[in-house]
């Protein structure tokens, strides 16, 4: 049987049961659930803590062999140095900007597609997501590479645009799906009692259609964030110098001395922090948006 | 949720803005760079010049000199910090086309004759002719600049030389009266001694990077038998008898290094002295200042520096690669070549070599002794017993044809006259 | 809703994507049968690049790493995200906490997380793993030169990237199966675990399809984590697909453009083969919605 994501609430997920649940579940707080829970936490978390310790260590004991766990000043000259004599504020802004451009034009004309997409008899969706899927499963490569080709050719090579536009296309398919599925949820009949007053379909759409649908668009969006975020590959083609973002910078220090190794740390671990923040304050969205692909799939 | 996201996104994204514009890429922080005089005549308008250069302790005074001097309101040196394989990939890539992304790039005595054969590297004879005098550059040495040309065109313009130095640690060696080996068999019974003693289970770390490194140490056990992979004229010689004894002296050295010395790259092999699990280190003198540094290792005072040795007692040159660091400028940048020149002769200056001993090694007569470099009498040894090179375009090609042959060796996946005959089979097949 | 309509709305996303994702598959589909470099026009040689692969020991020895590690990253994910997601089902005041932690793995760049999870295994910087293996009395395991060891590294590491993923989707299928089934299994005699075999997961397995579809899908393009994880890649034959289209067709002076158009060419042949099954179910499942 397949579940539809009415019959779900993310807000079920993501505190805990239904009210039917409640009334009837155990008393007893489930310890051996939550002290084995702890520890994988813990243990998911332990890349992250090992490099927290490393970077705030002074440089002659961060990378000691056996480790030293206590005994010394912690310091934040990694971090300083990182600032102060790298180009990673450019870097940090470069990744922001990709991310920012992408998400607002691949909103901005995954919107209307995947609307038109929703009122659409369901065999096209269904041919919709085939066409999702297979873009997404394709190795990345296969697009990446003539995109250079074409990016050095037309000039735009090393850019955040061309970077950000690749983005927007290589995440499109994803997107339009996402938003189609939040728009299907709502009722046809609301299109026509809107256009019944008198309303174009884009005005109805712009005025009706999308105050309705703001947590989909804001799952949709932060979605490809994240994905322009996280991306690594299609940067380490497209970028040289002046668009170099975090992650590929991240990358070619790896075969540097002590001190630079650091500052990759430091690195790391600036744009760890405002995932953890993401993770915690957008939690709602990527379940809701995790979980609508997995049940309307 | 939306309201909140945005302006903390927007926040962030001004504040790294306004913060990019103070600081970022300012390196006078460096004490052996410093300021000198760079005239040059500027284009029109705001230009940027993008320099490919690694980033190590010997590297960086230059490059720090260049930036800071050269640099002016109109005309921005830009460095990204890059590490050396990534300075390898770029550089490949850079070439590749009519246009590129760097206009002064970092090179060294071994790709110079490939890139020059292939005309990626403008010819700076007619620019030396014009600026020598300006910045003192017949006072670089001779050998080394020849050690950068090509068919009698010089290409870079040299800045250091990096020769293979010895760090051992005395306090070890004092402790149990070993004496600083000259080979690779009084290292092997060094080791054995500090074995046996329990102070480390791998006294020897040596760069055997397999995806780099690895081949320059063979080629150096190879020098030291008075050989090389090719000969002048493009022969491959790897069949020989010398081949094999180096790699077998290799062999030989593998019980006393760590298993995984072939993800050992320079820094990873300093990481090693750093920590106390190596007592015996070969590498480039390049790598040596950051050995004595108090703020990376509580061994800082621990560190002796001997020239390289030979292979054998009776080998003629010492185990040792003489690598000339210099700039360059590539065929297809777009900015004027005479400013380009003149910012590479800045860094080159006397006063900016001057500045960058003990770090490095400048390429001009006399800079280091053993006075002002903790590493300078180990460094001049060594330099004089290294064998001239042996100078051959297609040196690279095979270089990077044998390294997996040369890996499986060391991994003891292949017999040694198996891997000879591999390597001289593919050495040929690309030799043409 | 008028076929004009239609196309007024959906025209800009369908020249975003035909301009950058049909041409440039295209391109590489050219690509494949030219001997080629960037930036020059390339020479026809017809199914040379295709035989080349087809019998290149390397292309062969990646296809193998990949596909292992995909098969091995994808039942563990199914195993563990379902224990975890059912483990996580019974807690309720400190779920979001617990979410967001597991999250941040998912949500960081995967490149970023792989270099954080390097540093535990490699003694030049700490090896905490190593330790605390010779603390409980194992020998020493050669995390980066041996190919086991560093297989189970990246499997590891893979698992750690989409654990999140597969746990919360679950977590959603679980959400989603009726009190009355689970009662009426309890009512039967059932113990716990033959519930969750026969009454729970047959409900769900909609969802442990998709997880199933995307893990597959995701991990045979792995490319971020084996650069810090694997450095060696080619020595030890744990080259990822993608990770040996990246040394032909562009860093090492991309020489072999061509061959490396073939080979992305082969792996969307095979994901295309692959995905055959879902395709399938997909379409039977909207005809029968209809």
């Amino acid at each position: 049987m397949s579940l539809t994501a009415t019959e779900l609430s993310t807000r079920a997920i993501v505190t805990g049961g239904s009210s039917k649940r409640r009334s009837r579940s155990r008393r007893r707080p489930p310890v051996v659930t939550g002290i084995l829970l702890a520890i994988l936490c813990v243990v998911v978390l332990s890349p992250f803590i090992w490099m927290t310790l490393s970077v705030t260590k002074p440089t002659d004991v961060a990378f000691s062999n056996p480790p030293v766990l206590w005994g010394y000043e912690p310091t934040f000259q990694a971090f300083v140095d990182l600032w102060e004599t790298t180009y990673f504020a450019d870097y940090l802004v470069n990744t922001l900007v990709v991310a920012v451009v992408s998400t607002i034009v691949a909103l901005i004309i995954g919107i209307p597609a995947a609307y038109a997409l929703s009122r659409f008899p369901s065999y096209v969706s269904a041919l919709l997501l085939v066409l999702a899927l297979i873009f997404r499963a394709l190795p990345r490569f296969a697009v990446v590479l003539p995109m250079y080709d074409i990016s050095r050719a037309m000039g735009i090579y090393d850019t955040t645009f061309a970077l950000a536009i690749a983005l927007v296309a290589i995440n499109q398919p994803f997107t339009i799906w996402l938003l189609r599925n939040f728009f299907a949820e709502i009722p046809k009949e609301l299109d026509e009692a809107a256009m019944i007053d008198g309303c174009t379909r884009i005005g109805m759409l712009r005025k009706v259609m999308i105050p309705l649908m703001g947590p989909g668009i804001l799952t949709a969006g932060i979605f490809v964030f994240l994905f322009a975020f996280q991306e690594y590959l299609t940067a380490l083609v497209l970028t040289d110098t002046s668009s170099k973002t975090v992650p590929v910078f991240i990358a070619t220090q790896l075969g540097q001395t002590l001190p630079m190794l650091q500052q990759a740390g430091a690195a790391s671990m600036l744009l760890t922090i405002p995932v953890f923040v993401i993770a915690f304050v957008a939690q709602k969205y990527l379940v809701a948006g995790l979980s609508d692909g997995a049940v309307k799939g | 949720m939306k309201h909140r996201i945005l302006p903390v996104l927007a926040l962030a994204a001004v504040g790294a803005v306004a913060l990019s514009s103070c600081g970022a890429g300012t390196r006078t922080e460096n004490e052996n760079a410093t300021t000198v005089s760079c005239d040059y005549t500027a284009p029109e308008g705001s230009t940027t010049v993008n320099v490919l250069a690694y980033n190590s302790s010997a590297i960086d005074p230059f490059t720090d000199t260049m930036v800071s001097s050269c640099s002016t309101d109109s005309v921005t040196l830009k460095h990204d910090p890059i590490d050396f394989g990534g300075q390898v990939t770029k550089t490949t890539a850079t070439l590749a086309g009519d246009t590129g992304t760097y206009d002064i790039i970092e090179t060294y005595g071994f790709v110079i004759p490939g890139f020059a054969e292939e005309g990626k590297l403008v010819p700076l004879n007619d620019l030396y002719d014009k600026y020598a005098a300006d910045y003192g550059l017949d006072e670089i040495s001779e050998s080394m600049r020849e050690g950068m040309s090509y068919d009698g065109e010089l290409y870079a313009l040299p800045m250091q030389a990096q020769m293979y130095v010895m760090a051992y640690r005395t306090d070890v060696f004092d402790d149990l009266g070993l004496e600083v080996p000259t080979t690779f068999d009084e290292m092997i019974s060094a080791a054995e001694e500090i074995k046996q003693a329990g102070v480390m289970d791998y006294p020897i770390a040596l760069p055997w990077l397999a995806t780099s490194d690895v081949t320059t140490s063979y080629q150096a056990a190879m020098n030291s038998l008075g050989t090389d992979f090719v000969t002048a004229d493009g022969a491959v010689t790897l069949d020989t008898p010398e081949a094999k004894q180096a790699l077998e002296a290799m062999v030989a050295l593998t019980p006393y290094m760590d298993p995984q010395v072939t993800t050992f790259d320079q820094p990873k092999v300093q990481q090693q002295m750093f920590n106390g699990t190596a007592a015996m280190s070969i590498m480039f003198s390049g790598r040596m200042v950051d050995l004595t540094m108090e703020s990376n290792s509580k061994l800082f005072d621990s560190i002796g520096f001997a020239p390289a040795p030979k292979v054998t007692a009776g080998a003629e040159y010492s185990y040792n690669r003489l690598s000339i660091d210099g700039w360059s400028i590539p065929f297809n940048t777009k900015l004027d070549h005479d400013m380009l020149f003149v910012m590479m002769a800045s860094a080159v200056s006397e006063d900016a070599s001057e500045a960058s001993v003990p770090a490095a090694y400048p390429a001009r007569e006399g800079m280091v002794t053993e006075e002002n470099s903790p590493y300078g009498a180990a460094a001049n040894e060594s330099m004089a017993t290294a064998m001239p090179p042996i100078v051959s375009p297609i040196q690279a090609t095979v270089t990077n044809e044998i390294r997996p042959i040369l890996v499986q060796v060391l991994g003891g996946n292949i017999s040694v006259d198996e891997g000879l005959a591999q390597m001289q089979a593919a050495s040929e097949r690309v030799a043409g | 809703m008028k076929a004009r309509e239609f196309w007024i709305l959906f025209f800009p996303s369908l020249l975003v994507m035909g301009a950058l994702l049909v041409l440039p598959l295209v391109r590489t589909v050219q690509w494949s049968l030219e001997q080629v470099r960037y930036g020059t026009p390339g020479t026809f040689v017809g199914f040379d690049n295709f035989a080349a692969a087809l019998t290149d020991v390397r292309f062969g020895k990646a296809v193998m790493f990949t596909v292992a590690v995909t098969v091995v990253t994808t039942v563990i994910l199914l195993v563990f995200g379902y224990i975890v997601a059912n483990g996580i089902n019974r807690i309720t005041t400190s779920r979001p906490l617990v979410l967001g932690i597991m999250l941040v793995s998912y949500v960081l760049p995967n490149l970023v997380g792989a270099v954080a999870y390097s540093w535990l295994f490699d003694d030049n910087f700490g090896g905490v793993v190593n330790r605390l293996i010779g603390f409980f009395g194992g020998t020493q395991v050669l995390w980066f030169t041996d190919q086991v060891p560093n297989a189970i590294l990246v499997t590891a590491n893979t698992v750690w990237h989409m654990l999140p993923f597969a746990m919360l989707i679950i977590l959603a299928g679980l959400q989603g199966v009726p009190e009355e089934l689970k009662e009426a299994a309890r009512i039967d005699g059932a113990n716990t675990f033959q519930t969750h075999l026969n009454v729970i997961i047959p409900t769900i397995r909609g969802v442990l399809g998709f997880v199933t579809l995307i893990t597959i899908m995701d991990v045979l393009r792995m490319f971020d984590n084996l650069i810090p994880l694997s450095p060696q890649a080619q020595a030890i034959g744990n080259e990822s697909i993608m990770m040996y289209v990246y040394s032909v067709a562009f860093a090492d002076g991309a020489q072999q453009l061509g061959l490396g158009s073939a080979i992305n060419v082969l792996t969307i042949i095979l994901i295309l083969i692959m995905l055959i099954p879902f395709i399938r179910g997909i379409f039977k499942e909207a005809k029968a919605e209809r």
